[in-house]
Parts: structure tokens; C-alpha cells; sequence
């Protein structure tokens, strides 16, 4: 059977659709999103470098 | 510097070799630098070294070296010839400027390029910003970043026309002309400020509100604070500590230090008030400086004040358009980002699992995989996920593992959302779904008694054309087929579902009225045990009242609710008027049982408002710094901080169909927000939008 509730949000998550085993959970950016419902999961920061005189 | 790594448990440190011009140490000084550095950091922590040169000694023999104990090169280069020659002559006049070209290109060539960090440019408003891009970007480097010339309130920087945003207009024609290049390279200072306006963090010391966690280690063992102080009056930069008698945490307590450890507190008062503090934090510290008048000598705003905020506006109005979150004004990316974000969450706990979900998650997840490889089981993965509770799932199971690691307990439960997403895709897929108590769970459908009270074991779940199947792996042989899930029968409880009432066009809104998932006791009031069929009658008439009440008053809500809210949990201890937003995903919302119509359409309004307001701030940043400042708030007394004054405008507005005096004070309230500094460019983009609603 198909119980189906297909809004037209479907469409917008289909396009950019990342297989569940490739999405990336351990980088900065997805730090930052999963640290805002769980913090746990924002882990400690590593700030690069911020020294005005160098790279 | 290893020793405190290991004591405050440090990933990694940042070693930079800077001048004057380190190369002057020559090779075998450099080697001996290297191999100490890289074996006290051995097995303590990751050690990112770095060295930042003029690049006119740079050789092949020092890139070898470099490239063997991996020291990553930075080159100082202020643009084209012109420019760079105004100021890196050598002493009898000739030009710098082909040697460090042929340093860059050499650092350019495939053996060295991992270890190029980029070009570092100080600004001379005097040089063509266009040329001096131009100059920097036709190098390729991956990463550039230009700097303020150092100077003071006693030693301001030239102006040569007056104007007092002369190093504003420079850096924002040379933004213009990145814009125009198509951003070839990222650019430190444009990137920082492009991060805080959205609620990042700062990336340079140069500006923002992070603390900064630099020490200077002077060749003579002196610890003192970053060199440009150095600009601001002799001595500066000293800390009268050094690494033979003192440890870097002395040098960290040392007041000088901790002056630029403060954030918010360690800047001037009109920094403070100021709505671009979070960007341009002050500036840099020594730029701050002056010698006479009221305040401390760093206790002011900074001499390139009027540059800063022109730059950080500058950018803002050039970028807020494409930094906006566009969650905040199209409801279907709102969705999308959420079921995302819960997406994530899924993959984050099977990460974090490490491999002690043991076998029975191995096949889960891989199963998962199966589930989402077709269209149609995709979408039924994409239901399950997009129930709110299914979140409150993920989160509790990933604190589990977080505070109890080994305890996979609640991460097993993924059988059953995966066996609902195949009944709901129609996929001819077998999940073992394990049930206890004598039930069976199928998250978001509903619940099987499938064996006594007490019984627990697995059963299999199967989807067939017109329902689904359930056998046991043991015990009672017999299988159970479910028709039509969402109509209850024997043994079989499904969420409740109903339409509401009314003439909206379009389609029909239609709303699960959940008292069965497991996880739906995520509120700060308690979830009410199931209904009974009476109780779910009489609440679901009284909310098709408050809906017809919502529609005749307030239509352009009833529209967005329609698309937006899916599932109402009752809750027991509530006020009949007061909703509950919990810790659940996008759509969920908690009621009393027992309001009247007037009550519950209120409850209704409030709750839906307040549900996607934590939905937006799940998943994009509206402001940042929260709490760092208070606010006058128009119908209370005590200050409040930023979020508490956005959540009561954005409730307050939506209210005043139904009760007028809630718009009062309204007008001075979004006054108020749109002068804060928390406020980030999606924060705006809210704003705008919630002006154009009243």
C-alpha cells in the first residue's frame, strides 16, 4: 500500500538528495547544523589560525 | 607550549614563525626549529605549522625543508609592482618586487604547492585597489588577506583626501572588484565579516568578538602579546613572562591578554551599543589605542572606527541577498532544511555508533540504504523522517550513546521507523521490527498488539498492496493483515487523523491528532495517555470550531498553517489558551484537552507561531551573541534578551486578530530588533517579512 503525504517541500529535498551514507557529519558545517538542536554533536571548535599578521 | 597543550587537552596548536623575516635564521636553524616542534608535539596534539616570510629568500632548500617537517608558507605581497614598491624596497632603491614573484611561483610549482597559504597584503589607499587585486588574484593563491596599516588615535592612519571612510571605500571597491572576477580566491577579512553577518564566527583577530588565543614567542624566550602592539607605545606588547620561568597559563591570565578575552565586555562602551560590535568587534586591539583623554588607553572604539562599519555595511548590502537563509520566506525550503537537519541526525548516529549498534544496526542501515534507493521508498523514508517525533527519536538516542557510550538501546529502535517508511512506500521489503510490552510500533501509523502484555520479541513486517503484514518470529505462527492503515481495527491503534473544516480552497487540511508515538513526551508539560474514541471526537470537534474562528478572522494564517502544521499532541496541566513547543521536529504542537473553541483557536495561533519560529532557529542562525545584551520590552518591565523579545513580537503579531491589545507596543518592539546587534542578515530578512505583516 502507499500511504503517501507528498507536500511540495518533496521536490525541494529530492534535488539536492545525498544518500544517508554519504552525508558528511563529522565537518565544520555540519558541526554547526546538527549544534543547533544538539549540542553535543557541535563538539569542540578548532579555530584556525586568527592572528592578524600571518596566514 | 606541548605541556599546556596536554593540560587543557588541545587538538591541535598553531605554531607560526614570523619576523621580522624568519628566513634570516637560515636552514639549519629552521631544521632544528622544526624537529624540536614536531617531536614535543608528538602524540599530544596536531601541530599546524606555519611560517610567514617575505618570500625573498625563499628557495627550493628551504621549501624541501618546509616540505618534509610540513610548514605551510604565507607570502607578504602588497599588489602589483607600483604598489608593492611604495613600500618593500631594498635599501638602495631597487625593487622587491620580481623576487617575490618568482618566491610565489616558485611556491606555486606542484612539489610545493600543498604548503601555500596564500598572499598577505597591506593596505595603501595611495595604490589602484582594482591593480593591487588584479595583481594578487593573477597569482592564484588560496587564500588572500589584507590588512590595515597599523596606527593609533595618537598616530592616525593618512587620509590624503579627508574622508573619514578612506580605507572603507578602498577595500569595498576591491570587494567589487572580486565580485566582478567571480570570488576567484576567498578573501580572509571579506569572509569574516560575510561569517558574522550571519551569525558565524569572526576568522582574524582583526575584527569580531572572539577571544583571541594568541602569545608571542619571542627568539630571546620572552611571551608577549601579539607584535602589532608593538605600534601602539614602547613596551605594549610585554608581559614581563617567558617560557624558561612561566607557563602559558600565567601568560593567559596576564591582563593584556585577557582584555582581548572579554568579547563583548573587553570592548569600549560605544563599541557596545553599537549594532556592527559583532562584526567588527572593536577592531584590532591596538588600533584602539590612545595615549590621553577619559578612558583607558585601549578603552575606545578603534581609529579606523568609521571604516569598519562602512566596510561591514558595505558588504552587507552587496551580500544580505544571497546570505539569507531563503528558509526564512519559502516554506518549502523550510521543510526540505528540516527534513535534512533530521537526515543528518540519522547519519550522525550511525557515525557515532562506531560499529557497537553490533550486527543488528549493520543490517538497519543497510536497509535504510535499500529503503531510499527507490522513488517511492525515498518518499516513505522522507514521511517518517518529517514526523516530528522522529526527531525527538534521534536526539534521545544520540544522548544516550553520548552520556552512557555503549548504550544502543534507543538507536535499535530503527527498525521500526525504516518498516514504516516501507509500508508507507508500498515496498515489497521484510523488516524485523522488534516489539515489547506486546505491541508493535510503526512510528507515525500506529500500533499492533501483536501478544500478551509482557511479551516482547521480533516480528517481521511486510508491505502489501492494499495494507501491510505482521508475523511473529516465534510463538503464534499466524500472520496479521492490516488493511487500510489508517482505519482502526482489531488490535490495531492507528494516529488518529482528521480534516478540519471550512471553505479554504485548495486541499484539504488535514491533521494527525497523536496521543500513541512513543517519543511524543518531549514537552515541558506532561503527554496525556491515549484518548478514547469519545474524548478524540469531542477535542477534535471543538478543533474544528476553533478553526472555522481561525479562518473568519485571521485567513492568512489558516492558509499557512494548512501546509505547515501537521500533528497536535495533548497535554495534560496545561492552560486550555497556552500551547507547548517541544523538542521535536518541524509541524508538532502541544494542546490542552480541554479548552473551548475561542481557547484553542488562540492556542492554535500562538502555538503555530511559536512552532515556526524554533523551526526557522533549528536550522538557520536569526542572531547571534544571544543574551549578551538586554532589551526594553514595550509590555513588560524587565529587560529581555534578543530571542525572548523576537518570539513575543513574532507570537504578539499573529495574536492580534483575536485579542487587539497584543498589537500594542508592537511597532517599538520591531524598532528595537532591527537595531540590535545579535540580528543577522536572515534575522533581517524575518524582520522585513514581519513588517510587511502588519
Amino acid at each position: 500500500m502507499n500511504t503517501s503525504e507528498s507536500s511540495p517541500s518533496f521536490a525541494v529535498a529530492k534535488k539536492n538528495r545525498v544518500p544517508l551514507a554519504e552525508i558528511d557529519v563529522r565537518g565544520a558545517a555540519a558541526a554547526r547544523r546538527l549544534g543547533r538542536v544538539h549540542a553535543a554533536s557541535a563538539g569542540r571548535r578548532t579555530q584556525a589560525s586568527t592572528f592578524n599578521s600571518a596566514l | 607550549m606541548a605541556e599546556h597543550a596536554k593540560a587543557h587537552a588541545l587538538p591541535s596548536v598553531s605554531v607560526i614563525l614570523h619576523g621580522g623575516e624568519p628566513l634570516l635564521a637560515g636552514p639549519a636553524r629552521l631544521r632544528r626549529v622544526c624537529e624540536v616542534l614536531t617531536s614535543a608535539f608528538d602524540g599530544v596534539a596536531e601541530l599546524d605549522l606555519r611560517i610567514h616570510t617575505n618570500g625573498l629568500q625563499l628557495s627550493p632548500r628551504y621549501l624541501d625543508l618546509f616540505d618534509e617537517f610540513g610548514v605551510r608558507v604565507g607570502i607578504s605581497l602588497d599588489g602589483d609592482r607600483a604598489a608593492n614598491d611604495r613600500h618593500r624596497r631594498y635599501a638602495d632603491g631597487r625593487s622587491s618586487h620580481p623576487l617575490v614573484l618568482k618566491a610565489v611561483e616558485l611556491l606555486r610549482q606542484e612539489r610545493y604547492r600543498h604548503l601555500d597559504l596564500g598572499l598577505l597584503c597591506t593596505i595603501d589607499i595611495e595604490n589602484d585597489p582594482r591593480a593591487v587585486l588584479d595583481a594578487l588574484t593573477e597569482l592564484d593563491p588560496p587564500l588572500i588577506d589584507f590588512l590595515l596599516p597599523h596606527a593609533t588615535w595618537d598616530d592616525p592612519p593618512p587620509r590624503p583626501d579627508g574622508s573619514p571612510t578612506a580605507y572603507a571605500d578602498w577595500l569595498l571597491a576591491v570587494f567589487d572588484r572580486w565580485q566582478e572576477q567571480g570570488r576567484p580566491v576567498p578573501v580572509r577579512l571579506f569572509s569574516s565579516v560575510q561569517s558574522t553577518l550571519s551569525g558565524g564566527p569572526s576568522l582574524t583577530e582583526s575584527l569580531g568578538l572572539a577571544p583571541t588565543d594568541l602569545v608571542v614567542v619571542e627568539t630571546d624566550g620572552q611571551l608577549e602579546q601579539v607584535d602589532s602592539l608593538k605600534s601602539a607605545y614602547e613596551g605594549a606588547a610585554a608581559t614581563g613572562f617567558d617560557v624558561f620561568t612561566h607557563t602559558f597559563d600565567e601568560v593567559a591570565a596576564h591582563p593584556g591578554v585577557r582584555a582581548r578575552q572579554l568579547g563583548l565586555a573587553g570592548v569600549s562602551e560605544t563599541c557596545r551599543r553599537c549594532p556592527v560590535v559583532r562584526s567588527c568587534g572593536g577592531g584590532l586591539y591596538t588600533h584602539r589605542y590612545r595615549s590621553t583623554g577619559p578612558s583607558g588607553a585601549f578603552d575606545n572604539p578603534s581609529v579606523y572606527c568609521a571604516d569598519l562599519a562602512a566596510m561591514v555595511r558595505g558588504i552587507e548590502a552587496r551580500t544580505a541577498a544571497s546570505l539569507a537563509a531563503p528558509e526564512v520566506t519559502e516554506p518549502d525550503e523550510l521543510a526540505a532544511s528540516q527534513r535534512d537537519l533530521t537526515r543528518m541526525l540519522l547519519a550522525r548516529l550511525n557515525a557515532d555508533l562506531e560499529g557497537r549498534g553490533g550486527e543488528r544496526w549493520a543490517e538497519a542501515w543497510e536497509l535504510a540504504a535499500a529503503v531510499e534507493a527507490s522513488e517511492e521508498g525515498a518518499r516513505g523514508l522522507d514521511e517518517v523522517l518529517a514526523h516530528p517525533y522522529t526527531r525527538t527519536w534521534l536526539l534521545h538516542a544520540l544522548e544516550q550513546l553520548h552520556e552512557e557510550p555503549g548504550t544502543v538501546e534507543a538507536a535499535g529502535l530503527l527498525p521500526g521507523y525504516l518498516a514504516s517508511a516501507v509500508v508507507r512506500g508500498g515496498l515489497d521489503l521484510s523488516v524485523g521490527v522488534a516489539y515489547t510490552d506486546g505491541r508493535l510500533v510503526l512510528p507515525g501509523l500506529g500500533e499492533l498488539r501483536i501478544g500478551a502484555p509482557g511479551e516482547h520479541g521480533t516480528a517481521r513486517v511486510r508491505a502489501v498492496e492494499d495494507g501491510f503484514l505482521v508475523r511473529r518470529d516465534e510463538g503464534d505462527p499466524a500472520e496479521r493483515r492490516i488493511v487500510r492503515p489508517r482505519t482502526a481495527a482489531p488490535g490495531w491503534r492507528p494516529v488518529r487523523r482528521f480534516a478540519m473544516p471550512g471553505g479554504a480552497p485548495g486541499p484539504v487540511f488535514g491533521l494527525a491528532l497523536d496521543d500513541l508515538d512513543p517519543y511524543r513526551d518531549c514537552f515541558a508539560a506532561p503527554a496525556v495517555a491515549g484518548l478514547d474514541d469519545r474524548a478524540a471526537a469531542d477535542l477534535v470537534f471543538r478543533l474544528g470550531e476553533a478553526w472555522v474562528l481561525i479562518e473568519a478572522r485571521a485567513p492568512e494564517r489558516a492558509v499557512e498553517m494548512a501546509g505547515r502544521l501537521t500533528t497536535l499532541t495533548p497535554l495534560s496541566g496545561l492552560a486550555p489558551a497556552e500551547p507547548s513547543v517541544g523538542r521535536h521536529g518541524h509541524g508538532a504542537l502541544g494542546i490542552a484537552v480541554d479548552g473551548g473553541a475561542e481557547e484553542l483557536a488562540f492556542a492554535l495561533l500562538r502555538g503555530f507561531r511559536r512552532a515556526e519560529l524554533r523551526a526557522l532557529v533549528d536550522v538557520t542562525d536569526l542572531y547571534a551573541a544571544d543574551g549578551s545584551w538586554e532589551h526594553r520590552i514595550p509590555w513588560q518591565e524587565e529587560p529581555v534578551p534578543f530571542s525572548r523579545l523576537l518570539a513575543d513580537t513574532y507570537e504578539r503579531m499573529a495574536l492580534g486578530a483575536f485579542e487587539p491589545r497584543c498589537l500594542e507596543g508592537v511597532p517599538q518592539a520591531l524598532d528595537t530588533l532591527e537595531g540590535a546587534a545579535e540580528l543577522t542578515v536572515s534575522g533581517k530578512r524575518l524582520l522585513d517579512r514581519m513588517r510587511k505583516e502588519i
